[in-house]
């Protein structure tokens, strides 16, 4: 945790001149800037900060809307559910915690679950299964996973091998630098420019998947 | 350790999880598995975490669309809207009563029971329906220490879990958290062997079938499980 903190200070002095502006549409793949979307949520929790909102606004909303397009095949709602996400991330900022995971993650779990709830509204099933039952706020304790440990060990067996080409794309890569190239979590997070929580919930899905795998094998 | 959860979701089942494209029943109850489940709860945030990565890092083409005035919009709707946080107004209930036993309910489903039907009886097992549209039907299901749910086969997806008690089946012994996962035409005959009685969560894509002697008989009342 004291790493990603270093993490966010680092990238988070790039954050004035990095801003976007507003109206500035002209969009390119640019790489997440670490930490500067968990400092915008702090600035609108603490000081209700427009700029900072605005500056999230314009690099999630286009996001939001891809999100929702391919969830729900229009428009018109992919439209709603981005309004709607984008009025609980103003509201709700001041309960978002970093120690628990980036900003980008806990903005994705909010327009899932909007998007969950305006499917059962418009079924007219609103005594139903709603987001909150399904979903916890991020409340389940924190836990040791040992498994992931013993995983560590089992890796270099010669079983897994096939299946590491199965992998998806995104998993296997964070693998073969961590594994085969032998780079501490950082540096792969450094080389790839990806949170360092996601280099680390990367390889505990990859671990998972080939322990999956492995069981599926003996069967 | 003989009475720690042992059947999982699958990977790709908890992936549909935490994407939200599960139906609202078979997520009810992988969610239902995760408040019973350390290390799934620690799989579900990750894939989250990878996801929302992919969700953030994707790139997007330069649209047409007038964030700025959505944005004044948002921010004037927060101006009326005082309360960010409407809090649920349902009761939440921490305790099922059924068969004469106190039963306490995991969080996913402790807003959820007090909307349920009432509790149908038969023999010592007894069903109460819980809010859920088409195609999956999700109940609670009691089974009385020593009953076996009569042996039928599903022309649907039965999933269960068991979130008190035991239950045996001929593939193997449940306990809490345990899900049990029956494709279409599998065969199996539930039981409860224990002395003390078995509160499940059942989601049903089609009414049962009976299979043997008896218990055929019980085929018109095949809704009753449904
Ligand atoms: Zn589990």
């Amino acid at each position: 945790m004291l790493d990603q903190r270093r993490t966010y200070g680092h990238h988070a002095s790039q954050f004035a001149n990095n801003s976007p502006g507003l109206m500035d549409t002209t969009e390119t793949a640019s790489p997440l800037n670490l930490g500067q979307w968990e400092e915008a949520l702090g600035l609108i929790a603490i000081n209700r900060d427009k700029s900072a909102y605005a500056g999230l606004f314009n690099y999630f909303a286009p996001r939001l809307k891809a999100f929702g397009i391919k969830m729900f095949g229009n428009e018109q709602q992919a439209m709603e559910m981005v309004q709607d996400t984008m009025l609980n991330v103003w509201q709700k900022a001041a309960l978002f915690d970093p120690t628990r995971g980036c900003a980008s993650t806990w903005i994705y779990t909010i327009a899932r679950n909007v998007r969950f709830d305006m499917l059962r509204k418009k079924q007219s099933r609103k005594d139903d299964i709603s987001a909150d039952d399904l979903w916890s706020d991020g409340d389940y304790p924190e836990q040791e996973d040992l498994q992931s440990h013993s995983w560590d060990l089992y890796i270099i067996a010669e079983k897994i091998a096939p299946h590491f080409a199965a992998l998806p794309p995104a998993q296997r890569v964070v693998m073969e630098k961590v594994y085969l190239e032998e780079n501490s979590h950082q540096e792969v997070a450094e080389q790839l420019g990806i949170p360092l929580g996601t280099v680390k919930s990367r390889i505990r899905l990859a671990l998972d998947r080939l322990r999956e795998a492995v069981d599926g094998q003996q069967r | 350790m003989g009475n720690s959860v042992k059947h999982h979701p699958s990977l790709s089942l908890l992936e549909q999880f935490c994407d939200g494209s599960l139906t609202p029943e078979v997520a009810l109850l992988v969610a239902t598995h995760l408040d019973f489940c350390p290390h799934c709860q620690r799989l579900s945030k990750d894939i989250e975490a990878d996801l929302a990565c992919s969700f953030a890092a994707a790139p997007v083409a330069a649209g047409q669309d007038d964030w700025l005035s959505m944005m004044q919009q948002v921010l004037a709707e927060a101006e009326t809207t005082a309360k960010p946080v409407t809090p649920s107004t349902d009761p939440v209930v921490t305790n099922l009563e059924v068969g004469g036993h106190q039963f306490e309910l995991p969080r996913a489903l402790q807003r959820l029971s007090s909307k349920r039907s009432k509790w149908l009886t038969l023999g010592g097992i007894a069903t109460a329906r819980l809010p859920s549209g088409e195609p999956h039907h999700i109940s609670l299901l009691f089974i009385d220490k020593n009953t076996a749910v009569p042996q039928h086969t599903h022309k649907g997806l039965e999933m269960t879990l068991v979130l008190a008690g035991e239950m045996v089946d001929e593939q193997g012994r449940y306990v809490p958290g345990d899900l049990i996962i029956n494709t279409p035409d599998d065969t199996h005959t539930p039981r409860n062997v224990s002395d003390d009685p078995c509160l499940c969560l059942s989601v049903l894509s089609a009414p049962l079938q009976f299979k043997q002697g008896m218990t055929r008989l019980l085929n018109p009342l095949q809704r009753f499980f449904y």
